[in-house]
């Protein structure tokens, strides 16, 4: 009896590593290699040595300015453009393999997916099962099979029969997305998969690829949708004139760094507090640079736009005094300005209200924002009063937004008597 | 066994094992098996509802509807001339020439202008119509352009020279094979070197194809206008009698001559209607399933310029058949081409018996070009494709 039980045990530790074995070796499988990849159209240079190798289960983006490359990288990977340098698919060196042997390994969306004859949606998706049909050969009932499979699973079945010419944009898409997968590659390949599509549908392709990565295929997908591509990839890659800038993990290449180099811009990176995903502000700053020094006092959300609004004019900005955990840190943070910070839930303590005043004396501007009054935030006010030329937005009135029995609202009015009110709609007029 | 799968015999392997292929693909090019219980029967096992409305129940029902028209129209337009014979003595003379019916006589002339002046003519329009219909069609699918052509090739302007060239020598009188070698030798040179201008780094741009075609036929033509200007005017309208396609005189030899490469021709651009087919998603696309698209457009140019000039050889530059009919065949079956070729084929025969029966009889005693009829047909035909494209927002 007990024997047995070892048997039993041993059994399933042997699973077990024979288990641990195959994710081993699934996870050690490179299918796709490329070494020094140049690409030259006449004298241009468009690619400069590209060294790439992408596991299988990887959904790699491909992010990067237009003209960065992208598309041309895609299509050296399955031979339509042939560069100088090594790329090999599932071990296999490409410029040994057939065409129809590539098509085999690897199937490839085009950003373009224009047909100028009327085909019936089902001839397109059939189109993806050319690579596996001899010459001249005619589809079995199998392969009607497998294209009506993934018309199903890309919602198009509906469309079988109608023209290609006939339907929008963002189905034709769906149609083209339903043929790649009727190639039944491990490698797939997208370029600008979801250019036509509509929020639901582009989340929809992107689900299915996550989903496909998920059983062990590789997606790579130039994508210039950064929300989008920091969502669903895994991995992504960063190209600029031709040459990977950033590749790796999400927050690794989405750096603000990274980005103002690629695109030329100065692009805020930030966790989007309320889903929780990277986000990307890019600032349409003045070129006349506003030497003006304006100090903002918020919190409660009061500030995040304001401070947004001058950061663009180029104003140089503090904020404070703000608390700890509060919308209007994080939107400090992000655009990197001076503030003074106090602890949650509490009153200001000396330290963060002195560091308040000396902001607001260094300014020329001070704005109170449209926020509410407690007991914690009513330093604020005291401070405000220091303020050489205070504006105030009010767009509620105080009355409601008084929560410590008429204190606040009296020194708001007190304020309000030496200062300019104005609404959020109107501060660009005052500013 | 699959092409590419490595087989020692490799494509060869393929015919060779044909039976054993049919076994394991039924559905392996549909023209073949299309009139074998076989392929019949493992449709009904299958899911029958599943293939409706797919490519081989169409194939079965569009053939053999346009075959019996086409029985129909060879025999009308065998039997309607200046002398009538009735349908069935036509059918009978046939058949007794043919050797299958003996012991007949008919009435006295019959038998010799039936089956030694019409049918040999009518045979000849059957065959050139079939050319120029299936050229026409691989060329637009081929071109992803409903302009083109077989003359897009500059195929006619060669074929024109040529034909100039053996009327300018006087050789076409001596024996009657002069002048369509001369015409198919010009129609094959132009191509030649249209496709020599058009390919850059082993491949072929479409652009460049149409522009070279064009800058070839002006070329061409240039120099045909040139030897005109200076032969006997008998000569030119010799000539001009060539040019505006004329079936008038074909007799048994014409029908040797173009039978062979016609029917071969077909035969070769059938088994790449699939290949049309996924180019017609555009060429990268075609790329991107495994298709090598320079080398398919190269085979496919090589068969259907021997296609256009084997026509052209015989009955003259015919414009518009082949623009004309494989547009018609799109609106009534739709573009894939494994049956746009046939029906194409069928159709550009039946399409030019017409214009043939109508140039014959309209002006009789006299009688027109068979070209003239076409065009006048084809033109309005083609203005009112413009306006409907516009209308549609289709860029033609």
């Amino acid at each position: 009896m007990r024997t047995n039980v070892e048997d039993m045990k041993t059994n399933i530790k042997d699973k077990k590593t024979s288990i641990e074995d195959k994710k081993t070796n699934i996870e050690a499988s490179k299918v796709l290699e490329i070494s020094e990849l140049d690409y030259f159209i006449e004298n241009f240079q468009i690619l400069r040595k590209i060294n790439l190798s992408i596991s299988n289960g990887e959904f790699v983006g491909l992010i990067g300015p237009n003209g960065a490359g992208k598309t041309t990288l895609l299509k050296c990977i399955n031979g339509i453009n042939k560069g100088k340098g090594q790329i090999s698919i599932n071990n296999m060196k490409l410029e040994n393999l057939s065409n129809k042997k590539i098509a085999r390994g690897v199937a490839l969306m085009h950003q373009n997916t224009n047909v100028s004859f009327p085909l019936p949606a089902i001839d397109v998706v059939l189109a993806g099962r050319y690579p596996y049909l001899g010459f001249a050969a005619g589809e079995s009932i199998n392969d009607y099979r497998i294209a009506r499979k993934y018309m199903k699973y890309t919602s198009t079945s509906q469309f079988e029969k109608k023209p290609i010419t006939t339907v929008s944009g963002g189905e034709r898409q769906r149609i083209f997305f339903a043929k790649i997968l009727t190639q039944e590659t491990n490698i797939i390949l997208l370029d600008e998969p979801t250019s036509n599509l509509d929020i639901a549908h582009e989340e929809q392709i992107f689900r299915y690829c996550s989903e496909l990565c998920a059983d062990g295929k590789t997606v790579v997908a130039a994508v210039h949708d950064l929300k989008i591509a920091s969502r669903y990839c895994s991995r992504l890659i960063l190209l600029k004139d031709g040459g990977i800038i950033a590749d790796g993990r999400v927050d690794e290449v989405l750096t603000s760094k990274n980005l103002s180099e690629a695109y030329g811009v100065n692009a805020l990176v930030y966790r989007n507090r309320i889903t929780g995903l990277l986000d990307f502000y890019i600032p349409g700053i003045d070129n006349k640079k506003n030497k003006e020094r304006v100090h903002i006092i918020g919190g409660g959300g009061s500030a995040s736009g304001v401070i947004r609004q001058l950061f663009e004019k180029g104003y140089e900005l503090s904020a404070g005094v703000l608390s700890d955990g509060d919308s209007d840190l994080n939107c400090a943070e992000v655009f990197e300005i001076k503030c003074a910070v106090n602890k949650p839930f509490s009153e200001i303590e000396d330290e963060a209200f002195n560091e308040n005043i000396k902001y607001i004396k260094e300014a020329e501007i001070t704005i109170l924002c449209n926020m509410p009054f407690g007991i914690y935030n009513l330093r604020n006010l005291e401070a405000a009063k220091q303020a050489s030329k205070l504006i105030i937005i009010e767009d509620e009135s105080p009355e409601g937004r008084d929560f410590t029995d008429g204190k606040a609202l009296e020194i708001y009015n007190q304020l309000k008597k030496n200062a300019i009110i104005t609404t959020y709609a109107r501060l660009h007029e005052v500013v | 066994m699959k092409y590419g799968d490595g087989s020692p015999l490799g494509i060869w392997g393929r015919f060779s094992n044909f039976s054993s292929l049919m076994e394991n693909r039924p559905h392996i090019c549909p023209h073949i098996s299309i009139f074998l219980r076989r392929e019949i029967q493992m449709s009904k096992k299958h899911d029958k509802e599943k293939m409706k409305g797919s490519v081989y129940y169409k194939l079965r029902l569009v053939i053999p509807v346009m075959l019996t028209v086409l029985t129909a129209m060879i025999v009308l337009a065998t039997s309607v001339g200046a002398v009538s014979v009735p349908f069935l003595e036509t059918v009978k003379i046939i058949l007794k020439n043919w050797g299958l019916l003996k012991n007949i006589s008919f009435t006295e002339g019959w038998e010799s202008i039936i089956f030694y002046v019409r049918f040999p003519r009518v045979v000849t329009t059957v065959i050139v119509g079939a050319a120029l219909g299936t050229s026409g069609a691989v060329m637009q699918g081929m071109f992803r352009n409903p302009m083109a052509d077989p003359g897009i090739l500059g195929v006619s302007s060669g074929a024109s020279l040529g034909a100039v060239i053996a009327i300018y020598l006087g050789v076409f009188t001596k024996n009657i094979f002069y002048m369509p070698i001369f015409a198919s030798a010009g129609a094959l040179l132009a191509a030649f070197i249209v496709f020599m201008l058009s390919s850059r780094d082993s491949k072929i741009p479409v652009m460049n194809m149409i522009l070279s075609g064009m800058v070839v036929s002006t070329f061409l033509g240039a120099i045909t206008t040139a030897i005109l200007s200076f032969i006997r005017s008998d000569q030119v309208k010799q000539f001009l009698f060539w040019t505006v396609g004329n079936l008038n005189g074909t007799r048994w030899e014409d029908v040797k001559i173009a039978t062979f490469p016609v029917i071969i021709c077909i035969f070769v651009l059938l088994f790449f209607s699939r290949d049309l087919n996924t180019m017609m998603l555009g060429e990268e696309e075609a790329q991107a399933v495994g298709l090598n698209p320079s080398r398919t457009r190269k085979l496919i140019l090589l068969f259907s310029s021997i296609l256009t000039a084997a026509a052209v050889s015989v009955s003259g530059t015919i414009s518009f058949v082949g623009l004309i009919v494989p547009h018609i065949m799109r609106l009534l079956i739709g573009p894939d081409h494994r049956i746009l070729i046939p029906a194409s084929a069928l159709g550009g025969a039946i399409f030019l018996l017409l214009c043939d029966l109508i140039g014959r009889t309209i002006v009789a005693p006299g009688e027109l070009g068979v070209g003239i009829i076409t065009s006048i047909i084809g033109a309005p035909y083609f203005l009112f494709l413009l306006n409907r494209a516009r209308k549609e927002g289709v860029t033609l």
